[in-house]
């Protein structure tokens, strides 16, 4: 019904019905986005930041009281192109649960002296007289909650949209926000500008994949709805090359996002160039968003040729964990190593795809929220180990950092294991999960390749942790800022949720379990 | 509204099975009664350690007393349990308690309960026992150490994690407390990491044990993809369905463990530097108890060993070197805790050598494991007060004549010393010359180095014994007046010296009854009589110690010599062990790659640092792809992409 | 055949021939873009290929998408392009020479291997399409505009909604990354004024103007000083930016010799026209 080619019953205008209160979470984020534009426009200089602040913090958490009452639907509404289900509300309340502690970094202004993370004006050319004049100033660039807000919207609409075109919309509004944010670090402006540069092509390169992918599966099923692709797959099981190239290009496209091997290589220049905040969200909420569009791409609308797309996920998944897991290896810069080893974790998640059934589904999910806790956390530690120039992110800087800071190494280390899935951590449950459903799924071999990768990953996030915590301290190393509560707050409440995930992951994983059905 | 969804698997309706684990035919009981309590084994110790830990300095004064009172609950509560078990004929034994569903992914579960059978309540008795004798020597021991309450929260730690290493009834569970005891073994370790050299050997036995820890956790996911369970019922009922090569495999992930732990060759090298320790932790965690957890895991998978003859063997082949290797270690070692650290090594590579013998040797493995739990004890508490008295002097060239000052530390130590040579009816007679039997009905070649090690080890023995309490004193300016230790060190040496003397003779025979339900149990067949074995090994023994003694007895250099054999040098050297490790993985992988310098610089051990490297090499070039050009990323992509269209392709063709 | 198997459903063989036609000059639009070293001649050919496109709609029957695409991508967002780049004076000054070691090739053999695969899949996967014109649908909805905006607002209504998002965040970028906000208010002409003549009193630097860029000089880019009537250069008429990044075009050897030439009358030139009083 939703084709160009096939028209409608009738030629009268009718109104499409749209249960708004199903998709109210997403209104009121991108709303408030939208309100926050006005605010950088009208409310004086001075109070923008209380205001926006308020404005992102009550609009997230309303949001997510707003998801967890819709806990149970399962619905496809605004005519067929978002679907209200189990993994859509599930993964909206983990990207609102991950905005809002990347929001709390976001918010941070205690540990750098000049202010925020953000440069004082982006337009300001960077080491020019402006700059310093704004920075003494202590002007902010507060346009960052508006992109954040619809960032988050732009996700949230991902992981609910059930047809190519507003799938790719969402993408675009996840997506524009985040070149913008990676470009406008305060400390070291010109890497952060690189950052944003080479994300923006590779990611417009990637979306023209997406696109290509969409108009050709639009092609097969005269359909962009993913129940309507599934149903012209149902009806025409012979062989179609649209079909095929069509699952290619948005694989492709996916694959940028999720940064699997070889789409990977914007991610270590990305994170790194990036202001951390800006990193944390990109690498936690980017994931569950673009995972949470894949599985219900692949599950809904490719479920049935799946037989045809798994060798080419399997040959991903291993290039993917192995390239990622090596390649950390020999990183010395933090945030780099953090990068590739969530290149790697994107290759253990797509056993999930792989796999194909309700566990993997609810395996992912489980995983994706046990990473994305544990990547805030990382990455909100990294903000405060600082030197003169801004963080210190050169590993042999944080060498016995144990010594000097214990509750802050030691938060990092228990992010470090859950990365590496050691057990009584939330990381070992999320990789049990998904080499369970992988298993289940008839992906053993991909399940042992895992394991062979997984140790190799033990091996760096040892070695970050032995550095860490019984290297001798280097003479004039970094120094550990005490942050404001924000920073505070969102390491907290990443470590509390790493470990209570790894002992106590049952309601979550019953939670997840009762969501994995997607409903077209 | 069209509610359904494109897989049938995902349509399949959400609920989740009940969690019952299936019944078994010797599944063990449910845990009623009495064993309804056997939660507080673990529980006890832990909520010591907790409040110790958790009000610091508050619990200065009365701390250590509770911990004491922990670990001696933890013994009472054990005993009660062994003294029900008593009452229950053989296959009611075992029992299960469960305690909570941990973790429930589709088929998989992890039932978090505890299991206690005939092997776990030896395990349990040893360890609260043992364990409770060196909390109270400790009060003694650590009487002046400002840390003194930190030190019995780590005690108490061990002791939880150690019982709960020993009472799991499932590998992950299992798991979680061998890093417990490795992490307890870390912080006792390190106790005084003021010292470098303490630091030093915290370190590296943190690292090598997690070389042995990755061999678990591979095992533990090659039992679960295999099996589909990860519970001793769920793997050990019938491991024979499995193909062997998967069940070599398992088994050698497993025996890998166990060198890490249990410090068998080649990752040795850690357990020597652990002597950095207080003594007392020496003697509880790596003497007695969690050395020791290498051999528990071998012989609790004993079904997987028996159905991989092949992995068998190389736990066999492991054990027979680390034995005669330490022993060799033994002889050249100057420092008392040193040369107690070699012969530890290789008691433990018997034990080994024993559970790689199969049902023929499964029993005696733990009967061993039991008795030189209390003569290696007793002899490292009786270096504990010999140090107490000596002003903290290790070194053997400084003691001498030591038996008319230290009487009853000279008495307790003798009798460790007879029973760890085998000299009957000390203990170790009856669970030493057992394991050389059924070696030799084994293989000849494995029985022969068997009856060698006895020889050696009486040798060093000897040799330490002498050194240190019979000829002329030769004791330095700064300890000119040693002195016997106070009653609170005394008499836990004394209890643990009468249990060197009787012991075995307890044991013997009824050890084999009692655990066969379990390990399963084979008498050796031996071609000429147990008596001319027993005779042989006797000789050997007499003849080492008289060869040590005639050595020693008279005047001993303050320096050790310097022209030696290459032998003795090499001992010194923990027969390389170090450079062994450096030569072999260490200065290839710096060969291979130059990017690894910073990683190498860091010391982080060797054996790590090998394979890493060799990855490191790898990873060096393939970071070479990252150019930093976006267009060479893109380049990339695009590759990425035809490989993603060419194996759809290929696939639809 | 296989296009002409798609277009022959339409049984218009006047349609085939276009399609032929504008296809064709799309793709040597869209290659002519990448391979032109000029960003003119690019955005050019990327003009060439919207306005083949449009045809293309057109000719099945979309009249509406086909102007749309004329009046958007040609007539505004290229031509804006085009403006931008004459406006900041961009030419051919970027190094086009290839640093990477077998990069081209690399992305050629690739690019080939990658359009072979996915026409072969297109090819075998267009047996069997029905006619793509859009006849039919027009008919239904009575016309092209009437159907688009049919579907727009009703399946299509919330993507249409929220490429609104997707607009707003594009303009804050635009804004985030170019509007240049003041730190200090801006100084009145009267305050100019009087620092400019106070500034004469102390330096003697002369109040009027400075040449713009490029005055007599070879080019009028921004980043061209402009030449003083004794043939010298005055770096101060190249913004101060430019200045401080050493980006200043250096006047070439051939220009000063021709001024100097114009200078000693060796050379004839046609009266400067200079009523506007630029040059002081």
């Amino acid at each position: 019904m939703n084709s160009l080619l096939a028209a409608g019953t009738s030629p009268e205008f009718a109104l499409p019905s749209i249960e708004y209160r199903l998709i109210s979470p997403i209104l009121l984020v991108l709303g408030m986005a939208v309100i926050s534009v006005l605010v950088e426009a009208f409310v004086p200089r001075a109070h923008r930041r209380v205001v926006q602040l308020v404005l992102t913090f009550s609009t997230l958490i309303v949001a997510l009281i707003l998801v967890v009452m819709l806990a149970g639907q399962r619905a496809v509404t605004a005519a067929g192109s978002l679907a209200v289900d189990g993994p859509a509300l599930f993964m909206q309340g983990t990207l609102l649960v991950l905005a809002l502690m990347a929001a709390l970094l976001v918010a941070e202004r205690g540990v750098d002296p000049a202010g925020d993370a953000f440069a004082a004006r982006a337009n300001a050319l960077p080491g020019s007289i402006d700059e310093r004049e704004f920075t003494k100033r202590g002007w902010l660039t507060t346009e960052v909650w508006c992109l954040f807000l619809f960032s988050v919207g732009g996700m949230m609409l991902f992981v609910t949209g059930t047809d190519l075109l507003i799938l790719f919309v969402a993408l675009e509004i996840m997506s524009l926000p985040l070149y913008l944010l990676a470009g406008i670090a305060r400390r070291r402006r010109l890497l952060s500008q690189e950052a944003a540069m080479k994300y923006f092509l590779l990611g417009a390169f990637s979306s023209g994949f997406f696109l290509y992918g969409s108009a050709l599966l639009y092609g097969f099923a005269g359909t962009v709805d993913l129940g309507g692709i599934a149903d012209a797959i149902t009806a025409n099981a012979g062989q179609n090359g649209l079909l095929i190239a069509g699952t290619a290009l948005i694989a492709v496209g996916l694959f940028f996002k999720v940064a699997a091997v070889p789409f990977h290589q914007w991610a270590p220049d990305v994170y790194q160039g990036s202001p951390t905040a800006i990193t944390a969200f990109m690498a936690s909420c980017v994931k569950v968003a673009a995972f949470g569009a894949m599985l219900r791409i692949m599950y809904v609308a490719l479920g049935g040729v799946r037989w045809d797309w798994r060798p080419m996920f399997w040959v991903i998944a291993i290039l993917t964990m192995f390239v990622g897991s090596i390649i950390a290896l020999t990183q010395t810069d933090v945030k780099r190593m953090l990068a590739y080893s969530s290149v790697a974790h994107a290759g253990f998640l797509l056993i999930a795809v792989v796999a194909t059934n309700e566990e993997g589904l609810a395996g992912a999910m489980f995983y994706l929220l046990a990473y994305g806790v544990a990547t805030i956390g990382g990455f909100g530690v990294i903000t405060l180990v600082r030197d003169s120039t801004g963080e210190a992110t050169h590993l042999s800087s944080w060498a016995g950092l144990g010594k000097r800071s214990p509750w802050v190494a030691g938060a990092f280390a228990v992010f470090l294991l859950s990365f590496a899935g050691i057990p009584l951590t939330a990381g070992f449950i999320g990789k049990f999960a998904v080499f369970e459903a992988g298993v289940a799924g008839g992906a053993g071999w991909l399940v042992v390749a895992a394991v062979l990768a997984s140790a190799i990953a033990v091996f760096f996030y040892g070695r970050v942790i032995v550095i860490l915590l019984f290297s001798v301290p280097a003479a004039d190393g970094p120094t550990v800022v005490v942050p404001s509560s924000f920073t505070a707050f969102a390491i907290a409440a990443g470590l509390s949720l790493t470990v209570v995930l790894g002992i106590i992951p049952q309601p979550f994983l019953d939670l997840a379990e009762k969501a994995s059905i997607f409903v077209r | 509204m069209n509610i359904s969804s494109t897989l049938a698997s995902v349509v399949a309706s959400g609920q989740i099975e009940a969690s019952n684990i299936d019944p078994s035919v010797n599944a063990p009981a449910v845990a009623t009664g009495a064993f309804s309590f056997m939660w507080l084994l673990i529980a006890l110790p832990l909520l010591g350690a907790a409040i110790l830990l958790i009000f610091g300095k508050r619990t200065d004064k009365w701390g250590p007393y509770l911990a004491i009172a922990m670990s001696c609950g933890a013994f009472i509560v054990g005993a009660v349990m062994y003294l029900t078990m008593l009452g229950l004929p053989a296959n009611d034994r075992p029992v299960n308690l469960h305690i909570w569903d941990w973790v429930i992914v589709g088929d998989f579960q992890a039932p978090i309960g505890m299991q206690l059978d005939q092997l776990s309540i030896i395990f349990v008795l040893l360890i609260t026992f043992v364990g409770s004798l060196i909390h109270i020597y400790s009060l003694g021991y650590m009487k002046h150490d400002p840390e003194k309450r930190k030190f019995f929260a780590y005690l108490n730690l061990f002791v939880a994690a150690m019982l709960l290493l020993v009472t799991a009834d499932s590998y992950l569970l299992l798991y979680v407390g061998w890093e417990g005891v490795g992490l307890a073994s870390y912080l006792l370790i390190g106790f005084w990491q003021y010292k470098p050299s303490a630091a030093v050997a915290a370190k590296k036995a943190f690292v090598v044990n997690r070389v042995g820890d990755v061999g678990l956790s591979i095992a533990i996911m090659l039992m679960f993809v295999t099996f589909g369970s990860v519970t001793f019922s769920g793997v050990l009922e019938d491991p024979a369905a499995a193909n062997e090569s998967t069940l070599t495999w398992i088994g050698l992930a497993l025996l890998l463990a166990a060198c890490g732990k249990s410090a068998q060759f080649p990752l040795q090298s850690w357990l020597l530097d652990a002597m950095e320790g207080p003594t007392p932790v020496s003697a509880l965690i790596h003497a007695a108890t969690m050395v020791t957890a290498g051999v528990y895991l071998i012989v609790r998978s004993a079904p997987i060993f028996d159905a991989a003859p092949d992995a068998r063997t190389a736990v066999m082949v492991i054990g027979a070197i680390t034995l005669i290797f330490g022993a060799i270690i033994g002889c050249a070692k100057d420092d008392i805790k040193k040369a107690l650290a070699g012969s530890t090594m290789s008691q433990i590579g018997y034990m080994i050598l024993a559970a790689g013998l199969g049902p023929v040797g499964y029993v005696f493995a733990i009967f061993h494991l039991v008795t030189h739990g209390f003569f290696k004890a007793n002899m490292f508490l009786g270096a504990g007060s010999i140090m107490h008295g000596m002003n903290d002097q290790l070194d053997m060239r400084r003691f001498g004549a030591l038996r008319k000052v230290m009487v009853i530390t000279f008495i307790t130590f003798s009798c460790g010393w007879l029973a760890i040579m085998g000299v009957p009816p000390f203990a170790g007679f009856y669970s030493k010359d057992k394991i050389i039997e059924a070696a030799f009905g084994v293989n000849v070649i494995v029985g022969a180095v068997a009856l060698l090690g006895a020889g050696i080890t009486a040798f060093y023995m000897t040799r330490l014994w002498t050194m240190t309490f019979t000829g002329k004193s030769r004791w330095t300016d700064d300890n000119k007046h040693p002195h016997e230790s106070s009653a609170v060190m005394w008499i836990p040496m004394a209890i643990l010296a009468f249990l060197s003397v009787v012991a075995g003779f307890m044991l013997a025979g009824a050890i084999e009854t009692w655990l066969a339900p379990v390990t399963g149990f084979e008498e050796t067949e031996l071609a000429v009589s147990s008596l001319v074995m027993e005779c042989a090994s006797l000789a050997l023994v007499v003849l080492g110690a008289t060869i040590a003694y005639l050595q020693y007895r008279r005047d001993v250099p303050l320096v050790a010599p310097q022209h030696v054999s290459p032998l003795t040098v090499a001992a010194r050297q923990d027969l390389y062990g170090d450079a062994f490790n450096e030569e072999v993985f260490m200065r290839p992988g710096q060969w291979l790659t130059r990017s690894m310098v910073f990683f190498d610089n860091r010391g982080i051990d060797a054996l790590v640092n090998g394979i890493a490297a060799s990855l490191g090499g790898l990873s060096g070039r393939m970071r070479r792809i990252q150019t930093g050009f976006a267009r060479s990323y893109a380049l990339s992509m695009l590759a990425g992409a035809v490989i993603v269209v060419a194996t759809l392709i290929l696939v639809r063709m | 055949m296989t296009a002409s198997s798609v277009l022959a459903a339409t049984s218009n063989s006047g349609a085939e021939i276009v399609f032929w036609v504008c296809a064709t000059l799309a793709v040597i639009g869209a290659v002519g873009m990448i391979l032109s070293k000029k960003p003119v001649h690019s955005a050019l050919f990327v003009a060439l290929t919207m306005i083949n496109l449009a045809i293309l709609y057109v000719a099945l029957s979309a009249p509406f998408l086909g102007m749309v695409q004329i009046i958007v991508y040609t007539g505004a967002v290229m031509m804006l392009f085009v403006f931008v780049m004459m406006i900041v004076g961009v030419d051919a000054s970027d190094s086009l020479i290839e640093t990477i070691k077998g990069q081209r090739w690399a992305a050629i053999v690739l690019v080939l291997g990658f359009a072979a695969m996915l026409i072969g899949a297109i090819v075998n996967g267009l047996q069997g399409v029905p006619d793509p014109s859009l006849v039919a649908a027009n008919a239904e909805y009575g016309g092209n505009l009437q159907g688009i905006a049919k579907i727009i607002f009703t399946d299509y209504v919330i993507a249409f909604e929220v490429t609104s998002a997707l607009l707003i965040v594009a303009a804050l970028g635009a804004m985030l990354l170019t509007h240049r906000e003041r730190h200090t208010p801006k100084a009145t002409q009267e305050e100019r004024s009087k620092a400019r003549f106070l500034r004469y009193a102390a330096t003697s630097e002369l109040p009027g103007n400075l040449p713009p860029a490029g005055t007599y000089a070879r080019h009028n880019a921004i980043d061209t000083p402009a030449l003083a009537p004794d043939g010298s250069t005055v770096p101060a008429s190249v913004p101060g930016p430019l200045r401080e990044r050493g980006n200043v075009r250096p006047v070439d050897v051939a220009a000063e010799v021709e001024v100097e030439e114009i200078s000693e009358g060796k050379t004839v030139v046609a009266p400067i026209n200079d009523e506007d009083g630029e040059q002081r």
